[in-house]
């Protein structure tokens, strides 16, 4: 056996970057954007309702604003037998009340008040939402969904990639023994879907960092939005497209389909689904939820 | 149709029992290396004067029926010596041979081999070997020599880029492929997400990749059957081999516990922790490890017993609040007996696990998830004459799969420990292979391999209104995941699903003349076991799911014709193949669905098929100082998933759209031009270059057609599937090894290897991310390239 010769030589450039470049993008016909989340805070008198809409163009483009034809609101309680029924019926027809902003609100000009009382909720109630757009009709509907509060939020002190990272510390209580399914809202159009899978019952504590920087002093308001598995799906899907982790990993991106679909010509007997015209439907959603906000400021 | 091909498949069986007129003896025996008695695969030993021959199989083993007669017989693998030997047959005869590594003379550099070269007699085809001297030789990123980067420069082999686990054969998926380490299955392929492949070159003694015309010994998979054995260990004298590389380094011993019967090897491999990744500080880790073991033990003429043994594990941890940890273990017993001088037999009993663990400290839990399998194989090779060898056998694996399992990691943490259903299945298959020279130019391999899979009881299954755990939404035309109606617990003894396969195989090779050959193989397959993973290339956290009362297993269809050539005495070999395949049950996920930690992964998973077709072409030099191929492949990969058919419900039969309107749709890994350049020069006994370009068209992928914003977010809006590529990728990479002068004439031996990966700095996109910048809040389109150029140098030594 003789000597182990150690010859080291490290040699290495690793050139691994982002670049913003140019791509040419296929283009398609313009889609109907329809937001339209109510967030339900119990303390105030009504639900604010509000129906924003808009239309796509090319990716590097912003959204058009648009205008509908028509726009209502019907709510009461599903009956549990048949649940396409509603029983109690209201409405609430809406209306563009600042002209060219494409914002659909309950319409003041009616006699009787179109708002909807925070007091006239209550568990089982379903919204649906019909709107006219561009000779089309497009119909959603929505369960109203409640949310427990968040119990405490407060900073913490770790950091996950870089010194400067801000983690907080939410804590809330699961309802327990159902299914619940959560939105969190952090403020600069960050959000975190998340569901009861692991901690049923439990209070649970997690830590979010934030993507922006933040700076001693800064408010961020914190929000737990209770929704139900579809929104959660959607808003989780959603945020994949968005957050784009770059790389191989990366779930390949899909059309995110929300809740509101063309009933254009529906007659249940001859068109009863829309198979045939698969490629005609809008994008967003319509959600009724209950929210409950702290806010934090930044150290 | 099925008919007449089993009829076919008797006739030939019985045209044996014409063949047995004549009085015949047997030569049978071992080839190995005079140096380290290590056996060698794929040796011809031929017989000239009769213009037959055969080959040692995966233990060194041959066995050749001949009639009564004197003949020379010669023994020849390129890089040593041909031996040469009279023999007088007149009883049945026990040879070994020992051949000797052919010295490299000062100007002429023999490099070339028979595990490369083309045999254009044997009805095998779509296959291609790759000695581990021309994998070490490829110039590959940060130099550390590897066996699934250099697959990638064959033809049809294709990966989804830099930094992607895995490897696509002929438009299959990563998972398709079985990765056999001396007989054991490897579940994940790669270190450190695609950087390096698990398999130590230094370890290694052969590699093939069957890419069609499978043999039936094997099955499970669809695609392709990458077969890997580790060397048996020196058993003359104690050897070191190893390297120093600028991310790993490996060391490796071998030698003779008992003089000529006994064999130790041992081999690990580090890289260096906190250089590689160095985005972090040091508090960050990222690093693997792997370890290769082996004994060989010749009890006697008639028997001989292996062990071996592999564990490799990558850890990552960011800040000790994010650790991931995960790999492979495989042990292995394999029992070589031989029977009769004609009839070989090897007994494989063998442990395999894949494991991954991860823990996320800011959240509060660990977690892990795996799969583990008991495997029983017995394979017997009948040698019955120079015109006929039978093969067959048997094969049961027991598979325990782990979805995943949750656990709080400390007290105050607010997880609640669950774990995943565990899932548990058996796999039982019989085969039968028949490889026979019918004529003078036509050869057959034809067989049989009857499959069986129990998908076997579990704690808890779900049940679904009309069986259907995914329902589609006529309206909003999206698949949802059904919630079940009841949840029953079956017991382990059980039966929740069973499948019986008939994978009947058939190639044969017709030679033309000397020069040129025709061949032409189908092979069924059916594949059980499903990786669920829904990115472009595998990630480590895939979890494997078997099939079962909601998933089918995979059928393959595969055709392949081909045109074979050696030119100028097999300087140069021409090898030409098409080919067809088609898939039923390639499963499909619904839009947005969630694969990690979900218990009823049926409620996101359909039954679709896939297709691809192709051409390959592939033009090698053997010999020479420059030697090297040319390989293009022409190719198209899609799969569909249609509307399931209709369910009558209240009276109204529902129609479904299917996943992406059920329009086929490019896989991944559909690379329409794939073109590999290799080639390597011999300048004298110092220096040797060797260089290698590829160009891959771009990978298909999606490209937003717009965007919209909802809650604040702005988020691109996709169409239909994979509608659109990345740019094509190439890239040029050189490496040159020097071998001092100083080696000659003494033990210890030592080359460098400089090489530089992507010469000319290509920035190839591993991925182009559509998003919005945080300044301007314009959207862009954002590229991540992975390496540019690469320097590196590695230090090889032996001694």
């Amino acid at each position: 056996m003789k000597k182990i010769f150690y010859y080291f030589i490290l040699c290495c450039v690793i050139l691994s970057c982002e670049d913003v470049i140019d791509v040419d993008l296929p283009l398609t016909e313009t889609k109907l954007i329809v937001n339209a989340v109510f967030r339900v805070d119990i303390t105030q008198e009504f639900v604010p309702v509000s129906v924003s809409v808009t239309e796509t163009t090319d990716f590097f483009s912003e959204p058009q604003v648009t205008e509908l034809e028509n726009a209502i609101i019907f709510y009461g309680i599903s009956n549990p037998d048949a649940p396409e029924i509603l029983e109690n019926l209201n409405s609430s027809s809406l209306a563009e009340i600042s002209p060219g902003s494409g914002i659909y609100e309950p319409d003041p000009t009616f006699d009787e008040d179109q708002r909807i009382r925070t007091s006239s909720l209550e568990p089982g109630m379903v919204f649906q939402l019909i709107i006219e757009h561009k000779g089309s009709r497009y119909f959603a509907t929505t369960p109203y969904v409640t949310s427990p509060p968040i119990d405490t939020i407060e900073q913490g002190t770790e950091t996950l990639f870089d010194e400067d990272d801000i983690e907080v510390l939410v804590t809330f209580t699961d309802v327990p023994d159902v299914e619940n399914y959560y939105v969190f809202d952090f403020d600069f159009d960050e959000f975190l879907a998340l569901d009861d899978q692991f901690i049923d019952g439990q209070q649970f504590e997690f830590s979010y960092f934030y993507n922006k920087e933040l700076m001693p002093g800064d408010e961020v308001e914190i929000s737990i939005l209770g929704v139900d598995e579809p929104f959660f799906s959607y808003m989780d899907l959603l945020l994949e497209q968005t957050e784009g982790t770059g790389g191989v990993f990366e779930t390949p991106s899909a059309t995110v389909r929300g809740n509101v679909f063309d009933i254009t010509g529906l007659d249940n007997d001859e068109i009863f689904d829309n198979v045939e015209r698969p490629g005609n439907f809008p994008l967003g959603y319509f959600a009724v939820v209950q929210e409950f906000k702290q806010s934090l400021i930044i150290e | 149709m099925p008919n007449i091909r089993s009829v076919l498949f008797f006739v030939l069986l019985l045209l044996p029992i014409f063949c047995f007129s004549q009085q015949r003896y047997t030569i049978s025996g071992t080839i190995s290396e005079a140096a380290s008695n290590e056996t060698l695969i794929g040796v011809t030993v031929a017989i000239p004067e009769l213009r037959t021959g055969t080959t040692t199989n995966e233990y060194g083993f041959y066995s050749i029926s001949l009639p009564k007669g004197d003949y020379d017989i010669v023994v020849s693998y390129l890089g040593f010596k041909e031996v040469s030997q009279t023999v007088s047959l007149n009883a049945n005869k026990k040879i070994n041979f020992k051949l000797e590594e052919e010295a490299e003379q000062l100007d002429e550099v023999i490099v070339s081999d028979d595990a490369e070269r083309l045999d254009i007699r044997k009805p095998q085809m779509s296959v291609n070997g790759l000695k581990v001297q021309t994998i070490k030789k490829i110039p590959v990123v940060l130099g550390e020599a590897d066996v699934i980067k250099s697959l990638l420069l064959l033809p049809g082999v294709t990966s989804a880029g830099e930094a992607s686990s895995g490897f696509n054969v002929r438009g299959g998926a990563a998972d398709q492929n079985l990765i056999l380490l001396d007989e054991a299955t490897i579940f994940n392929s790669s270190h450190l997400f695609g950087f390096f492949s698990v398999f130590n070159p230094d370890a290694i003694k052969d590699i093939k990749l069957f890419k069609g015309g499978i043999p039936s010994r094997y099955g499970g998979r669809v695609s392709s059957v990458l077969e890997i054995f580790q060397r048996e260990g020196n058993s003359k004298e104690i050897k070191f081999t190893g390297g120093i590389g600028a991310v790993a380094s490996r060391l490796l011993v071998e030698g003779p516990i008992i003089k000529d019967r006994t064999a130790f090897l041992a081999g690990g491999r580090a890289s260096y922790a906190h250089l590689f990744l160095p985005l972090f500080d040091l508090n960050n880790k990222a690093y693997f490890y792997d370890v290769n073991t082996k004994i060989s033990h010749k009890v006697n003429d008639k028997n001989s017993i292996y062990l071996s043994g592999y564990f490799g594990r990558d850890v990552f941890s960011i800040n000790e609040s994010f650790v991931n940890v995960y790999g492979n273990a495989v042990g292995n017993f394999r029992w070589n007996h031989l029977f009769s001088d004609k009839l070989f037999s090897n007994l494989s009993l063998i442990y395999s696990d894949y494991f991954y663990g991860l823990e996320l400290d800011f959240v509060g839990f660990e977690w892990d998830s795996g799969i583990r399998n008991f495997n029983l194989k017995y394979d017997l090779k009948h040698y019955l004459n120079d015109k006929l060898q039978i093969n067959y056998g048997l094969n049961n694996i027991y598979y325990v799969f782990n979805p995943g399992k949750i656990i709080p990691n400390s007290p105050e943490s607010g997880i609640v420990e669950e774990q995943l259903t565990k899932k548990y299945a058996n796999e039982a298959a019989v085969y039968v292979d028949v490889e026979q020279k019918v004529t003078e130019n036509l050869s057959i391999n034809y067989g049989l391999r009857v499959s069986h899979f129990n998908r076997l009881g579990q704690d808890e299954l779900f049940v679904y209104q009309n069986n259907q755990p995914v329902i589609f939404d006529p309206f909003q035309l999206v698949y949802r995941e059904a919630n079940p109606i009841d949840t029953i617990n079956p017991g382990r003894g059980t039966n929740l699903a069973t499948y019986t396969n008939l994978e009947p195989r058939v190639s044969l090779a017709y030679t033309l003349n000397k020069k040129n050959s025709v061949k032409a193989s189908y092979t069924r397959l059916a594949q059980y076991l499903h990786l669920l993973s829904n990115t472009s290339s595998p990630t480590p956290l895939d979890v494997w799911t078997p099939s079962g009362p909601f998933i089918e297993p995979q059928l393959l269809d595969q055709y392949a014709l081909g045109y074979f050539r050696n030119i100028n005495n097999g300087e140069y070999s021409i090898e030409l193949e098409g080919f067809y395949k088609d898939i039923q049950n390639r499963i499909d996920y619904i839009d947005g669905a969630d694969l990690i930690a979900n218990n009823a992964i049926e409620q996101v998973i359909l039954n679709g098929e896939a297709r691809a077709y192709g051409l390959e072409f592939l033009l090698r030099k053997n010999e020479g100082k420059f030697q090297g191929w040319l390989a293009y492949t022409l190719s198209k990969s899609e799969q569909r998933t249609p509307g399931r058919p209709a369910v009558v419900d209240n009276g109204r039969s529902n129609l479904e759209s299917g996943i992406n309107f059920g329009e086929w749709y490019n896989t991944p890994y559909d690379k329409t031009h794939d073109i590999a350049l290799y080639g390597n020069y011999s300048l004298n006994n110092s220096w040797s270059f060797n260089s290698n370009f590829i160009f891959q068209t771009g990978q298909p992928t999606n490209f937003p057609v717009g965007q919209f914003e909802f809650e604040g977010l702005v988020v691109p809006f996709f169409g239909l599937r994979n509608q659109t590529r990345l740019p094509n990728y190439h890239r040029l990479d050189i490496a040159a090894t020097l071998k001092p002068k100083k080696n000659e004439n003494r033990e210890f031996q030592s080359e460098w290897v400089f090489s530089i990966y992507n010469v000319y700095n290509r920035r190839n996109a591993a991925s182009i991310n559509f998003r919005q910048n945080q300044d301007t809040g314009s959207n862009e389109a954002v590229r991540t390239a992975i390496f540019g150029i690469v320097p590196s140098i590695t230090y090889n030594f032996k001694f």
